[in-house]
C-alpha cells in the first residue's frame, strides 16, 4: 500500500482555535464552527472581540452622524453611548462564547481589544493557529463575497484559516477537498481526513491535465491507507482554470470546502475561487 | 217513615270469584301490561303523534304510578320504527367568525364518516404540507425570493459604498446604524488628522458625507417596501404550494360528498384556511415557556390543535338508529335539554371552542319523541323556559346559561340554531296541567292534547283480566313467583278497596306492582312456588301493621279514656264522628267526640273550630249548612232565640271536611230535643240544607276505625256505623269487620235522610209534619220545636223586662 500521506499527518491536530466575533450571524456561525473543531481536536478556544477603533474615531469628528436603522434619521453619535454599546456587544459575544463552549466541553478564553478590526484578529492568531472568521461581518454591503477582515486575512496569506458562513457545520456533513496531488492537496486532504467523522462522505474533486491523470490519480488514492474504510467519492474535473471549479462546487452543494493554496492551480485562482463560492472554507 | 235495615254482610264487601278465571296462575298468562280501560288517553296520544302541525303536543295527565309512561312508551315503540330516520347534525368551525360555530345537515349516518374523514384529512396533510415545504424546490424557489432581496439591499448599499469609496469615504456599521467618516489607508481619520485639513477640505467632505447620508436615509426608507413585496412574494408561494399539496385531497373528500352541497361548501371554506394557515401544519419547536407550564408541547400540541381546528364535532349521530328516536330525559335541566357550551380551564382561564358544544335530549329526540316528567321539568331553573322557546321557534339554539346570567365572564359561543321537529310529551300530575292551563298562556298553545289517564278501572271481567296480566307481566320482568287465581282474587280486592269503591279497581299500578313485590316476598318466606291468597293477605296486614304505630297510639289512649270516647251509654247533645287521620302513606279511621251545647241565643250555630280558626273551610261550610237546616225546619214561624256551639273534642290538630256534619246535626238536635243519642253509634256522612244525608270518603277507614275500638274493647252486638247510603258502593270492609257483621255482633246502616238517622240514634221517632203543621209531641221534631218555643218565650220576656227596667 502505497503512502502518499505520511502517518503523522493523518491526524491534522490545531491546537489552538482563534475565533473572531462580533455578533453577527456569520461570526455565530464561526463560534459553532471553532467550538465543534475544538471538541473534535481538543484544542483551546480563543474569543476575539475588536472594538473597531474607526468608530471611535468617527464618533470624535465633528460632523458625525449616524443614520438609526429603524428610523432611517441622522442623529448626532454619542461618543459615551458609543462606547457603552460596544461594551454591551462585547459582553454579548462574551456571553455567547461561554455558551457554545459550555455546551462542547472545550477550554476558552476571551480578549477584548481596540484598533483596526482585521489587523488586530489576524494578530490574535499566530504562527500555526486556527483562525475561524465569518465569511463577511455586519455591514449589509458585503453579503455576498468576503468581508473586509476575511479579505485582509486571505490577502495575507493566513492558514490555517476558516471562513464560515450561516447554514454549515464544520464536523457534520459531508467534506469536499480539491486534490491535484501537489503538496498542498496532500495536507488538504490530510486536513480532511482528521475532520471526517464516521458516516459522512468524503469527496475528493481531483484536477489533472488529463484524465488518464486524474484516473491514475484515483487509483492511487484508493491504495492510500488512509483511505481505506472511509465513504470516498471520487469526481474528477481538468485542470485548467477555477471558473469550471467555482461552477462545480456550487452544483455540489457538499458542504466544508477544503484546499490549500499551495497547489497546481494559482494562488490567485484559489482566491478568487475562496471569494466567488458561497461555501465555508478551510484553507491550510 | 220506615228505618233503614242495617246492610247484609255481602254489601259490606265485593269479593272476586277465583272461580271466575280460566288460568291456573299467572304463569299461563302473557303479553306486555296492558292499560285497560284507557280509551279515551290512548285516543288523545294517537291524535297527537298523528298531527303533523305545531303545538300539538301532548300532556299526559294522571296520578303517578298509573304507567302513563309505559301506555306511552307502548303506543311509540308501535309507530317510531316506522318513522323515517332523522338526519344527523354536527357543528363545524366557522373560520371567518369563530364565535358562530355552523350547524352542517347530513343524512343519517354520515357525520360520523365525514368526522372520521376529517381526521383522516389532518393526519395526511401533516404529513403532505411539510413535505411539500421541505421540498427542494419550494426551499430553493424561497431561497431564491429571499436573496433578490437581500442582494437588492446589498447592492444599494454597495454602490453607496463605493461611491462613497471614490471620495475616501468609509461607511461604517455602528452598533445602532450606519456612518460615514473620511478615511485614508483603510482608516478613519483621526480628528486631528482631519481638523489639520483646510477649511475647504474639510466643508467639501462634510458636504460629500451629507450627500451620502441622504442618499443613505433614502436606501434605507425604501427597505421595508421591499421587504413587504419579497414577503408578499414568500405568501404568494407558500399558497401555491399549500394549494398544489392540499388539492386532490380536498378533490377526494368532495367527491365523497358531491351529493351533499352543505358540506362542499363547508370543504371548500376548510380548504382556504388549510391553504391560508399552512403553516400551523409545519413542525415547530416546543416552545419551552410551554413546557415548564405543562402544557403539551410540540407536536402533540400542534396535532391536538389542528384536529380541533378541523374537527366535526358530531351533535347527532343516527348511523344505528331505527325509525324515529323516543328519548326520555331523566333530568331535565335546561342544559340537558336544549344543550350547553362547556369550557376548559387553562392557566385559570375559562376557554371554550365549537368542539365543546354538548347536544340536549332536544338534538337527540329532533325529528322524533321526547318524553319529559312535568315536575321535574318545572323543577328545573329556566328548562321550562328554554323548552318553550325551542317549542315556539322550532329551532334548538344553545345558550350558556352562566354567559347568560354573567355567572361566568368570558368568551362563549353562539352557535347557529338547529330547526326543530319534535313532538313532546309532558306527563305530569292533573293538577300541574290545569295550573298550567290557568297561569301560563304558552301552555296551551304549545300543549294542545291533554292525554287524561284514568286513575280507576271498571271492576268486571276485563278489569280482573287486565289485572292478572299486570301480575303476571311484573312477575315475569321482576324474576317473581306466579300468582295462583286466589291470590290474583285477593289483589284485585285489594285493588278495589284502594279506590275506595266496590266497582272499581285502581289503575295505580305502582301500588299494584309493590303488593306483587311484596306477596312474593312472604310465599318466598313461606318456601311457595306460587303466590297465594294468604301471601297477599299477609303483606296487606304487614304493610297495615307497619304505619299503624300512630293508629295504636290514639286507640291505646282511648282505650286508657284519655281520650275520650263513649261505646255503651246514651248522652244527650253528644255523638261519636269519625274522622281519617293520613299519615304517611296509609289512611286509618277513629272516632272523635262531637258536643253540641245550646243557650239563649239570637239563632247563631257557634263552630267553635273555626272561632278558634282551627277548622277548615269546608268544615265551617258544612255547619253553615246544617244551620241552614235548622233555620228552615224550625225557624219558618217564629225566629231561633238560640245560640249553639259545636266542638270536635279533644281535637288539637284542627279538622276539615264535611264529613261530620250530619253527626253535629243530630248533636244538635239532641241538645235541642234533649233526647239521648247511643253512643254505641258512630255516624259519618255531610248533610245540605234539606236534611239529605251525602256521601263522604274514606268510609272503609272510617268504619274499620270504630270496629276496631268497640272490638278492643268487647263488641256488645249493638254497635255500629251510620253511613250515607250513597257510599254503600265504596264498601270494601276488612274480613274481621264483615265477619263481625255476618255474626251480628257489628252493623252498617245506610241513612238517606237526617231523620232516620236521628230515630236510630235515639230510638226517638223524628217525627213528620202534620196536616197542620205540627210536629207530633214525644217526636224529636216536636221536642225540638217546643224547646225553641219556649226559648223564644224565655228571650221575648226577658227582652221586655229588659226594656221595662231601661224605662
Amino acid at each position: 500500500m502505497k503512502l502518499l500521506i505520511p502517518p503523522e499527518e493523518h491526524n491534522i491536530l490545531f491546537r489552538h482555535i482563534t475565533v473572531a466575533l462580533d455578533c453577527s450571524a456569520h461570526s455565530n456561525a464561526s463560534l459553532n464552527a471553532a467550538a465543534e473543531l475544538a471538541r473534535l481536536m481538543q484544542a483551546d478556544l480563543t474569543g476575539i472581540f475588536v472594538e473597531d477603533i474607526n468608530l471611535f474615531r468617527m464618533a470624535d469628528l465633528p460632523f458625525s452622524h449616524e443614520i438609526r436603522m429603524y428610523t432611517a434619521e441622522p442623529e448626532k453619535i454619542d461618543t459615551v453611548q458609543l462606547e457603552r454599546s460596544v461594551k454591551l456587544q462585547a459582553r454579548e459575544a462574551e456571553s455567547s462564547l461561554q455558551r457554545v463552549a459550555g455546551e462542547c466541553n472545550v477550554e476558552y478564553s476571551f480578549r477584548v481589544c481596540r484598533g483596526v478590526v482585521p489587523t488586530e484578529v489576524i494578530a490574535a492568531a499566530p504562527d500555526e493557529d486556527l483562525l475561524v472568521l465569518g465569511r463577511s461581518g455586519r455591514s449589509p454591503s458585503c453579503r455576498k463575497g468576503l468581508g473586509s477582515t476575511a479579505r485582509r486575512a486571505l490577502a495575507e496569506g493566513k492558514k490555517p484559516l476558516l471562513l464560515m458562513r450561516p447554514g454549515f457545520s464544520a464536523s457534520e456533513g459531508s467534506l469536499l477537498v480539491l486534490y491535484d496531488g501537489s503538496e498542498g492537496a496532500h495536507l488538504a486532504l490530510s486536513t480532511a481526513i482528521s475532520l471526517k467523522k464516521s458516516g459522512n462522505t468524503l469527496h475528493l474533486l481531483l484536477l489533472a491535465e488529463s484524465y488518464e491523470e486524474s484516473l491514475e490519480m484515483e487509483r492511487e488514492l484508493k491504495q492510500e491507507r488512509a483511505l481505506t474504510n472511509i465513504a470516498v467519492e471520487f469526481h474528477h474535473l481538468p485542470l485548467n482554470n477555477g471558473k469550471t471549479v467555482v461552477r462545480y462546487i456550487r452544483m455540489a452543494a457538499s458542504g466544508l470546502l477544503i484546499l490549500s493554496d499551495r497547489m497546481k492551480l494559482s494562488r490567485e485562482s484559489v482566491h478568487d475561487l475562496v471569494r466567488e463560492i458561497d461555501y465555508p472554507v478551510l484553507l491550510v | 217513615m220506615s228505618l233503614p235495615e242495617k246492610l247484609s254482610p255481602e254489601k259490606l264487601y265485593k269479593t272476586c270469584n277465583p272461580g271466575e278465571f280460566s288460568f291456573r296462575s299467572t304463569a299461563d298468562l302473557d303479553g306486555p301490561i296492558k292499560a285497560t280501560g284507557q280509551e279515551r288517553a290512548f285516543e288523545a296520544i294517537a291524535f297527537s303523534m298523528g298531527i303533523k302541525h305545531d303545538g300539538f303536543n301532548l300532556f299526559a295527565l294522571g296520578p303517578n304510578g298509573t304507567g302513563k309512561q309505559t301506555a306511552i312508551m307502548q303506543f311509540l315503540a308501535t309507530i317510531a320504527p316506522l318513522a323515517p330516520v332523522p338526519s344527523d347534525w354536527c357543528y363545524v368551525n366557522n373560520f371567518k367568525q369563530p364565535r358562530h360555530p355552523g350547524a352542517l345537515k347530513l343524512p343519517p349516518g354520515k357525520a360520523s364518516t365525514l368526522s372520521r374523514d376529517m381526521e383522516h384529512l389532518v393526519e395526511a396533510l401533516l404529513t403532505v404540507i411539510p413535505s411539500a415545504f421541505s421540498s427542494e424546490e419550494y426551499q430553493v424557489e424561497e431561497k431564491n425570493i429571499r436573496e433578490k432581496f437581500q442582494e437588492h439591499q446589498a447592492e444599494a448599499f454597495e454602490d453607496l459604498e463605493k461611491k462613497a469609496a471614490e471620495q475616501h469615504i468609509a461607511l461604517i456599521r455602528t452598533p445602532a446604524g450606519f456612518a460615514f467618516a473620511p478615511e485614508k489607508n483603510g482608516e478613519v481619520l483621526k480628528p486631528e488628522e482631519f481638523m489639520s485639513l483646510n477649511k475647504k477640505e474639510r466643508e467639501a467632505i462634510e458636504k460629500e458625507i451629507t450627500n451620502l447620508k441622504s442618499a443613505m436615509q433614502l436606501i434605507m426608507v425604501q427597505i421595508p417596501k421591499w421587504q413587504r413585496e419579497t414577503q408578499e412574494k414568500i405568501n404568494e408561494l407558500n399558497r401555491n404550494i399549500a394549494n398544489f399539496a392540499v388539492k386532490p385531497l380536498m378533490a377526494e373528500l368532495k367527491n365523497s360528498y358531491a351529493s351533499l352541497s352543505e358540506v362542499i361548501e363547508y370543504i371548500e371554506t376548510l380548504e382556504n384556511d388549510i391553504i391560508e394557515n399552512f403553516d400551523q401544519f409545519l413542525e415547530k419547536e416546543p416552545d419551552p415557556r410551554e413546557m415548564l407550564l405543562g402544557l403539551p408541547a410540540g407536536k402533540f400540541q400542534q396535532k391536538g390543535a389542528l384536529l380541533n381546528r378541523y374537527r366535526i364535532n358530531v351533535i347527532v349521530d343516527n348511523s344505528k338508529s331505527e325509525g324515529a328516536p323516543v328519548v326520555y330525559e331523566d333530568k331535565p335541566a335546561c342544559q340537558n335539554l336544549v344543550g350547553d357550551i362547556e369550557h376548559i380551564s387553562q392557566m385559570g382561564t375559562l376557554l371554550t371552542d365549537f368542539t365543546l358544544i354538548k347536544p340536549g335530549a332536544l338534538h337527540r329526540a329532533n325529528g322524533g319523541y321526547l318524553l319529559i316528567d312535568a315536575r321535574r321539568l318545572l323543577l328545573e331553573p329556566l328548562a321550562y323556559e328554554a323548552l318553550k322557546k325551542a317549542l315556539r321557534t322550532r329551532q334548538i339554539r344553545i345558550e350558556s346559561l352562566a354567559q347568560l346570567y354573567s355567572l361566568v365572564s368570558t368568551v362563549s359561543l353562539e352557535p347557529e340554531p338547529i330547526p326543530l321537529d319534535i313532538k313532546v310529551i309532558l306527563i305530569g300530575e292533573r293538577q300541574l296541567y290545569y295550573l298550567l292551563n290557568v297561569y301560563d298562556p304558552d301552555f296551551s298553545e304549545l300543549f294542545k292534547v291533554a292525554a287524561d289517564f284514568e286513575d280507576e278501572l271498571p271492576f268486571d271481567g276485563d278489569g280482573k283480566l287486565a289485572y292478572a296480566r299486570i301480575i303476571s307481566a311484573i312477575a315475569k320482568t321482576d324474576k317473581l313467583r306466579h300468582f295462583d287465581r286466589g291470590a290474583v282474587a285477593r289483589v284485585i280486592e285489594q285493588g278495589s278497596r284502594i279506590t275506595g269503591d266496590s266497582t272499581k279497581l285502581s289503575a295505580h299500578l305502582q301500588s299494584i306492582s309493590d303488593l306483587v313485590r311484596e306477596a312474593d316476598y312472604y310465599a318466598a318466606s313461606a318456601k311457595r312456588k306460587l303466590v297465594k291468597a294468604a301471601d297477599v293477605q299477609k303483606a296487606i296486614d304487614a304493610r297495615v301493621l307497619r304505619s299503624s304505630r300512630i293508629q295504636e297510639k290514639i286507640r291505646e289512649a282511648t282505650l286508657k279514656n284519655s281520650i275520650l270516647i263513649d261505646t255503651e251509654s246514651e248522652k244527650v247533645g253528644q255523638i261519636n264522628g269519625l274522622a281519617i287521620y293520613s299519615p304517611g302513606g296509609q289512611s286509618f279511621g277513629h272516632p272523635g267526640r262531637i258536643t253540641a251545647r245550646i243557650r239563649l241565643g239570637k239563632g247563631e250555630v257557634i263552630d267553635i273550630e273555626r272561632e278558634v280558626e282551627m277548622g277548615g273551610p269546608i268544615h265551617s261550610k258544612g255547619v253553615l249548612i246544617l244551620s241552614g237546616f235548622l233555620g228552615a225546619r224550625f225557624a219558618i214561624d217564629q225566629p231561633l232565640s238560640l245560640s249553639a256551639s259545636l266542638v270536635f273534642e279533644q281535637s288539637y290538630s284542627g279538622v276539615e271536611g264535611d264529613s261530620a256534619s250530619s253527626a253535629e246535626l243530630y248533636a244538635l238536635l239532641s241538645a235541642l230535643s234533649g233526647v239521648h243519642i247511643r253512643q254505641w253509634f258512630a255516624v259519618t256522612g255531610s248533610v245540605n240544607q234539606f236534611g239529605q244525608v251525602q256521601a263522604i270518603g274514606g268510609v272503609n277507614e272510617k268504619i274499620e276505625g270504630f270496629f276496631d275500638l268497640c272490638n278492643a274493647r268487647g263488641l256488645s252486638g249493638k254497635q255500629g256505623v251510620l253511613i250515607p247510603a250513597s257510599n254503600v258502593d265504596n264498601l270494601m270492609l276488612r274480613s274481621d269487620v264483615v265477619n263481625a257483621a255476618k255474626k251480628g255482633r257489628f252493623s252498617i246502616y245506610p241513612v238517606t235522610h237526617i231523620d232516620e238517622g236521628i230515630e236510630l240514634l235515639t230510638g226517638v221517632p223524628a217525627g213528620v209534619l202534620d196536616k197542620s203543621g205540627n210536629y207530633p209531641p214525644g217526636t224529636v221534631n216536636g221536642m225540638v220545636v217546643a224547646k225553641l218555643k219556649e226559648m223564644a218565650e224565655k228571650i221575648r220576656k226577658f227582652t221586655a223586662s229588659s226594656s221595662n227596667d231601661e224605662d
